[in-house]
């Protein structure tokens, strides 16, 4: 089974931000929620480099370690996926999460947050693929379609991959000896325990 | 997070970001569901306290049960060129598509692109017609709008003449729109037709078909990739042009290329280069001139290609030898080793490409601006071949076609220009006799000096371009050199926030008698004024609501197929044209080559049989092979067309040997199926398989040198040396003219009049028939000949680039040695640069407005940015309008990062409230701010302005409040990159 | 948090030199940006496992501008491990400590018996203050419980639907009823904060133990002997500890930054645990501990006899105000 991961190649991302609106177009995600965002680091600096950044479907996913519901689980494709129907908005995902991905409607009593959204990789949720149900809570099921995250595939510049990390990371590898640079498989130590050697 | 409709307030406070939740609700305009994310009868009960919330749109979701139709279209936004791909179910559009098959996007998007299904949705859309009245806006019907509309315009005609109407076109037009709607024009009877060409790259267009024939991008996006050099000056591509970045960057990665960035701003593009030079705005001459005097210095020109190809480089030479390194610091601040550097690399790593944009042409030296990068580029030998070329990426998604297709003061379509034979041309095509139209313009009486002019006359003399119509407005009428002033404005697609001068243009609308905004949003131009009646707004659909081609930067055609019939009561540009045609009484001529067909409220042209029109008509530019047939064979087998050199294999049955979109020129006719030129003025490919030379457009010879190439010509070509255009007396010369066959001999003959001498200057532009252009390709000759491109433009203002310091220039030291030019009158207004620029060296405003100001673009939006603004998607990424401000600079005003500022600029007391972006993307001294802004002025929130539920969701002041006068010359072109301001914190 | 000023510094640091760079066009010094780029390790290398990688969003979230906190995996282990096992450890180490107390001390019983005479100790709006401050937290408290064991206890034994909807119900629950209970925590920290100032007959109180460990042992006391001061000030302090921590956690897109919701909700577990265990001891001590002593809050009355042996001072305080003016009142009847 393939596991699946995100990598940005911070030497591509010119912070466009197709990778969230093409998030939102796809799962109709309401304002105020970014399942994905790009970062701009040393803004204005030579040096800048952007990174998008979502969920990256960490291995011992800390989220799921500390969930009071355990409502987290780890799809075989490696994707750690959370089912709404648990989830109560406790925030501790988001305490715990290294990314910022959980996200919150404020919509809850006193303004608390609301169930938790975050990236699903594009694969929906515990409910039946590409059911109704499923749309309305997590959106498209694109992963059952056969398809990858759409953030990914319309990254315009290629810089955000999505697929199995041995192959993504095959990809970066290769673009890396190509050009002779390369800011690193931003998060992947963090996520995955382990980065992208070249 | 200002989604609640708010007026009179200019400022937003934690509560409204507090009331998110709430105004989620407001968001969504198709009834989301208030799904619930629990399972059980109890839990869902707790949702409704609060605890649970999932909401989604059923419009969003693909139903896998039900057919999906796949329709391709175009994005429509930037000029790349993007494919979209819509899946659409029972004519909603459901969900979007990577378009994995495009040789120009490959599945990709920027932020617009990816969030373009929201258009057809968004209900910030206008939805049906509507009228001022009283200051109120009212709902009325088509007919009643098409029916007042008319009858004014009709009055204003009797009583000042056609010339009176400006009819300003659009950029988003389709290719057979914008023609459509330059026809209307002549057929209205006036030159006074423009759109956004004229505040983006008019200066390009007509600084490089000045130097070499053509006034476009002379290679693709595609083709960087094979560059080792680029550099980028007054470019942000990865804001502007994001999906462009694919092939830059690949390039970058796979030549190893350098990318070298000059611009006032540390831009996201410039993160991504190998050498950033900060340079001051508005310097750019002395700056080419600068690395010139290098690659002059150390010989690094190419002698050959010069010799061969480029007339007139010596005189340029002795302009060059006066910017030598310390004069180039002195005037720009760029150190001479830094431009030593540049030279060197781009005259000896070739390839060598040069892409600038709005940095280049928005000033009142655009067009000498543009020519100095074409002689750069000329020295250097980087023009005609693979990874070279002047890359103009041009705005927006057709803004190359709408020029092409002369929504132009100065064209016709085509670049045939106005005189007589171009009308000629274009009556045959029409078949419409040329006296109808003169019967049609106004005839100019003697004023201010200035002589009559016949109605003839008329036809041949430029209009009025777009950023001066307040002007034509406002001015005496004395002052505008037509029959009166400028009366009524009827505006396709166009924001009115887009020219400097925004009080003035404040004022130009008010005084207005007739305005009508025909667009998909109201945009400022119904919001900004005060008006109380006589003000119409035509609900529009987008390009994805109707078919016709599309021309991206690179000259390639695609064809946009109808997404979902246009939303609300809106309707598509060609019955819109059609129905106020047939009300000015007119359609019956206009019309008649046209299948007409039942649209969506009345009758309407399809666009097919427009292009077929323009296929008839397009010899001048090759737009005569993209059949609306072969464009759409093309959109089947985009997955044919090979990634670098955008070629399909020969032997594919529908699409082989093409380039992709059949980039212009694509000559004859569409059986002769000529593959279109990705590459203008190759050599290396012969003509009938995209090659070309040079364009003799200037005459044959200048102070007795040649302008026809010398030992240079395409592969294959049967003359080997330079040659004129092709005539039927070249033709017969040659003994070529045995080739025409018969058919094609009678066509030549009946535009000849049978007159010998009219049917020997019958040409391959004029030629109805292709023959000529058949016969001079199929000898392996360039329909319009072999020449020498032109180092200097003796027809312009200055023939060889000279720098000229900024109108308001923070530099006064340098205006006694670099004033602009001398005042003067152009397109029927004067222009008082150099009278401004006196009182501003004098005033010392450069004191008390300190700052230079440049604009330019944000990736989230795109031009007035009233249709992005709009689309919610994209509108949570930017929701302020800002300034960007140094460190050194904010520190000393006390001004902190997001916090609020005066924007202060130094005309009509004009001021900006906006956020304080404070970074170093910026020099000390230099701010910058977006131009897509609108719907604040001088601190009035004019929300309540627009009609009820279709203001877009973020509003911001528009820069052009700031900016001040300064227009170019040649085109009339605004300064929008370099003046002064203040800034204090608010 | 000191970490946090390092990388600032840091990067401030590394900021100042690519100014210098870009902010002298004097200088003819390439600008490779390409060259400078920064890198993923470099900045984890000076994080050193903490703090945040943090940028520029155009969104107006800042917090979104946080792009790696490599230290938030070490707040999910702290929250696992310490004050998981601390919650567990307090709670059952309380009822175990009170089990054994019960086996060797068992009930303390009112050594001179019931009088039958009851004297008023609380009245009913104290006793209305306690009730809600008792009730709500122990909906609270098991509440939060439920989501540091929950998961591992409960789940497994009524199935994941079921144990979602109880905890749902259990936060939403945990948000309602916290407000109650600081309405009375301000109450009662009204009410009996006179008497709960510690004076110097605590003393002597503390001296003997409190008289709970040896029969017959009764040191004086006023209306609340140490032991009860020592709760009181554990409930109003651990009580406003975790008033603030929840309403910190309550409102969290209106106030503070993550790092200080992870500060606050580990503060907001440990005090709930540590009061829990008090207040464990509270009940047993005012319920099967003692005999006699639930009447105070129960009936809001006590026996003088228990009175006598647990608040001497209270009573004698007590009968002396009584009898001086119900005297004036006999008087005339005499």
């Amino acid at each position: 089974m393939a596991r699946m991961k995100f990598l940005c190649d911070a030497d591509r991302c010119i912070e466009c931000n197709a990778c969230v609106t093409a998030c939102k177009n796809e799962h109709e995600v309401p304002w105020g929620i970014n399942r994905r965002r790009v970062v701009t680091i040393n803004d204005g600096l030579p040096g800048e480099r952007s990174v998008s950044m979502a969920c990256m479907h960490c291995t011992d996913a800390p989220c799921a370690s500390v969930c009071p519901v355990s409502c987290f689980y780890t799809t075989d494709d490696g994707v750690v996926l959370h089912s709404k129907d648990t989830c109560i908005g406790c925030g501790y995902c988001f305490y715990a999460c290294p990314f910022g991905a959980p996200q919150y409607p404020r919509v809850g009593n006193f303004g608390t947050r609301g169930k938790m959204d975050k990236c699903t990789y594009c694969s929906g949720g515990p409910e039946a693929d590409r059911s109704e149900a499923e749309y309305v809570k997590y959106g498209t099921n694109r992963l059952a379609e056969g398809k990858l995250p759409l953030c990914a595939e319309m990254c315009s510049t290629k810089a955000l991959l999505a697929g199995d990390g041995d192959i993504i990371a095959d990809i970066y590898r290769e673009r890396v000896v190509t050009r002779g640079y390369g800011s690193g498989a931003w998060g992947w130590r963090t996520a995955y325990g382990d980065s992208v050697s070249v | 997070m200002l989604v609640k409709r708010r007026t009179g307030e200019a400022t937003r406070g934690r509560l409204a970001s507090v009331a998110a939740g709430l105004a989620a609700k407001t968001i969504d305009r198709r009834s989301f569901l208030r799904g619930s994310g629990l399972a059980v009868g109890g839990i869902a009960a707790a949702s409704a306290m609060g605890a649970g919330f999932v909401r989604r749109a059923e419009a969003g979701r693909v139903d896998p049960e039900q057919n999906v139709e796949i329709r391709k279209n175009i994005c429509t936004h930037c000029s790349v060129g993007c494919t979209v791909t819509a899946e659409v179910q029972n004519g909603v559009w459901v969900g979007q598509e990577p378009s994995w098959t495009s040789p120009i996007n490959r599945g990709t998007h920027c932020a617009k692109g990816a969030s373009v299904r929201e258009i057809v949705h968004g209900d910030r859309r206008l939805k049906y017609p509507m009228k001022k009245v009283a200051g109120q806006w009212q709902r009325i019907t088509w007919d009643q709008a098409i029916e007042e509309i008319g009858d004014k315009l009709l009055s204003i005609r009797e009583t000042s003449g056609a010339d009176s109407v400006y009819l300003l076109g659009s950029a988003k037009f389709s290719n057979e729109g914008a023609y459509l709607f330059r026809k209307f024009a002549a057929f209205w009877g006036t030159n006074n037709v423009d759109h956004q060409a004229r505040i983006c790259h008019s200066t390009t267009v007509a600084g490089v078909a000045n130097t070499w024939g053509y006034g476009a991008m002379t290679n693709s996006y595609n083709d960087i990739r094979n560059s080792k050099t680029v550099i980028f000056m007054g470019s942000n591509a990865a804001e502007a042009h994001p999906v462009s970045m694919q092939h830059i960057l690949t390039g970058k990665e796979t030549q190893r290329a350098n990318v070298i960035v000059i611009d006032p701003r540390f831009t996201r593009t410039a993160a991504h280069s190998t050498d950033y030079i900060r340079m001051r705005p508005g310097t750019d001459i002395a700056i080419i001139w600068g690395i010139m005097w290098h690659i002059f210095e150390n010989g690094w020109e190419d002698k050959e290609f010069l010799a061969a190809r480029v007339y007139g480089m010596d005189q340029v030479r002795a302009e060059v030898a006066k910017w030598n390194p310390e004069e180039v610091e002195r005037v720009t601040g760029i150190p001479g080793e830094q431009l030593r550097r540049v030279a060197e690399t781009f005259a000896t790593q070739k390839p060598s490409t040069f892409v600038w944009c709005m940095g280049g042409t928005q000033h009142t030296v655009g067009t000498a601006n543009v020519r100095a990068y074409c002689n750069l580029l000329l020295a250097t030998g980087n023009v005609g071949s693979a990874g070279t070329g002047a890359n103009i990426f041009r705005g927006h998604c057709n803004v190359q076609g709408a020029t092409d297709f002369g929504l132009d003061i100065t064209n016709l379509p085509c670049y045939y220009g106005l005189a007589e034979g171009a009308w000629k041309h274009w009556s045959r095509v029409w078949e419409v006799p040329y006296d109808y139209f003169a019967g049609r313009f106004d005839a100019v009486p003697a004023k201010g000096g200035r002589e009559a002019r016949s109605p003839e006359q008329n036809m041949a003399t430029p209009g009025i371009p777009s950023t001066r119509w307040f002007d034509a407005t406002l001015m005496e009428a004395e002052e505008v050199d037509q029959r009166d002033n400028i009366k009524a404005m009827v505006i396709f697609g166009h924001g009115g926030n887009t020219v400097p001068r925004m009080q003035e243009a404040q004022r130009g609308m008010n005084a207005l008698d007739l305005l009508v905004v025909a667009d998909p949003h109201p945009t400022t131009f119904a919001a900004l004024h005060d008006r109380t009646d006589n003000t119409y707004l035509l609900p529009m659909g987008t390009q994805f609501e109707c078919s016709g081609s599309r021309t991206a930067s690179n000259r390639s055609v695609q064809w946009g197929e109808k997404v979902v019939d246009p939303i609300f009561e809106a309707d598509n540009d060609y019955a819109v044209i059609y129905r106020l045609s047939k009300k000015l009484g007119f359609a019956e001529p206009m019309f008649k080559n046209y299948e007409m067909v039942q649209g969506k409220f009345s009758e309407e042209p399809t666009p097919e049989s427009i292009l077929r029109e323009i296929n008839r008509g397009g010899w001048s530019t090759g737009y005569t092979g993209q059949s609306p047939e072969r464009l759409k064979a093309h959109m089947r087998n985009q997955d044919k067309f090979d990634l670098v050199t955008l070629r399909a294999p020969a032997d594919d049955p529908e699409v082989g040997g093409d380039f992709y979109g059949l980039p212009w020129p694509c000559w004859g006719t569409p059986e002769f199926r000529h593959p279109g030129t990705h590459i203008l003025y190759s050599t290396d490919l012969p003509v009938k398989d995209g090659g070309g030379a040079f364009r003799p457009r200037f005459g044959l010879e200048h102070e007795g040198a040649t302008l026809l190439a010398e030992g240079s010509w395409p592969k294959g070509s049967e003359i080997e040396d330079g040659y004129p255009e092709f005539t039927m007396a070249l033709l017969k010369r040659l003994g070529w003219d045995a080739d025409l066959t018969a058919q094609e001999l009678a066509v030549i003959e009946r535009i000849g009049g049978g007159d010998p001498e009219k049917i020997d200057a019958v040409s391959w532009s004029t030629d109805l028939s292709g023959g000529i252009q058949r016969v001079a390709i199929e000898h392996g000759c360039v329909p319009f000949g072999n020449g020498k491109a032109r180092a200097i433009a003796w027809n312009l203002p200055d023939p060889i680039p000279v720098h000229r310091e900024p109108i308001y220039t923070p530099r006064p030291d340098l205006v006694a040695d670099y004033p602009t030019r001398e005042d003067g009158r152009q397109f029927r207004v004067p222009n008082l640069g150099h009278s401004i620029q006196a009182g501003v060296v004098e005033r010392k405003v450069s004191e008390s407005f300190p700052i230079v100001l440049t604009s330019g673009r944000l990736v989230e939006y795109e031009g007035g940015g009233e249709e992005t603004r709009s689309n919610p998607w994209l509108a949570e990424l930017q929701q302020d309008m800002f300034v960007e401000i140094n460190p050194q600079d904010a520190a000393a005003r006390g001004i902190t990062d997001g916090g609020w500022v005066w924007v202060t600029g130094p005309e009509a007391e004009s001021r900006a409230r906006v956020k304080a972006l404070v970074t170093e993307r910026v020099a000390p001294g230099v701010a910058f701010m977006p131009f897509h802004f609108a719907g604040w002025f001088q601190g009035e929130d004019q929300r309540g302005k627009y009609p009820q539920g279709t203001d877009p969701y973020v509003l911001g002041e528009s820069v052009n409040v700031i900016t001040t006068y300064g227009y170019d010359p040649v085109t009339g072109m605004h300064e929008g990159k370099a003046t002064l301001c203040q800034i204090a914190a608010a | 948090m000191q970490l946090k000023t390092f990388v600032s510094q840091l990067l401030a640091a590394f900021a100042l030199v690519t100014v210098v760079a870009l902010g002298a066009p004097a200088s003819a010094q390439q600008i490779n940006p390409t060259a400078n780029s920064v890198q993923e390790q470099q900045l984890l290398d000076a994080l050193q496992g903490q703090g945040t990688v943090s940028g520029r969003v155009s969104i107006p979230d800042q917090r979104s501008a946080d792009l790696i906190k490599p230290g938030n995996p070490g707040w999910a282990n702290l929250h696992n491990g310490t004050v998981s096992t601390l919650s567990i450890v307090a709670i059952l180490g309380t009822l175990g400590l009170l089990t054994l107390f019960f086996l060797i001390r068992g009930r303390i019983r009112v050594e001179s018996g019931m009088s039958g005479r009851m004297i008023p100790r609380f009245n009913a709006i104290e006793r209305f203050a306690h009730w809600m401050l008792a009730a709500s937290f122990i909906v609270l408290a098991i509440s939060g419980l439920n989501l540091v064991i929950g998961r591992a206890v409960i789940r497994p034994i009524i199935g994941e639907g079921a144990f979602g909807t109880l905890t749902a119900w259990g936060k939403l629950a945990h948000n309602y009823l916290a407000w109650p209970f600081m309405v009375a925590l301000a109450l009662v920290f009204l009410f009996w904060v006179v008497h709960n100032i510690p004076n110097r007959i605590d003393l002597q109180w503390i001296k003997q133990g409190g008289g709970i460990l040896k029969k017959g042992a009764h040191p004086p006391a006023g209306k609340f002997n140490f032991g009860q001061k020592l709760i009181f000030w554990a409930v109003v302090l651990g009580g406003a500890a975790l008033s603030f921590t929840g309403i910190m956690l309550l409102f969290p897109a209106e106030t503070a930054t993550p790092a200080d919701w992870q500060l606050f909700q580990i503060i907001h577990g440990v005090v709930a645990a540590l009061l829990s265990a008090v207040i464990i001891a509270h009940i047993y001590i005012g319920t099967v501990g003692m005999e006699g002593a639930f009447d105070a809050m129960g009936k809001g009355e006590v026996d003088i006899n228990w009175a006598k042996e647990h608040h001497a001072l209270w009573v004698e305080e007590v009968e002396a105000r009584e009898s001086r003016p119900r005297g004036r009142a006999a008087t005339p009847a005499e």
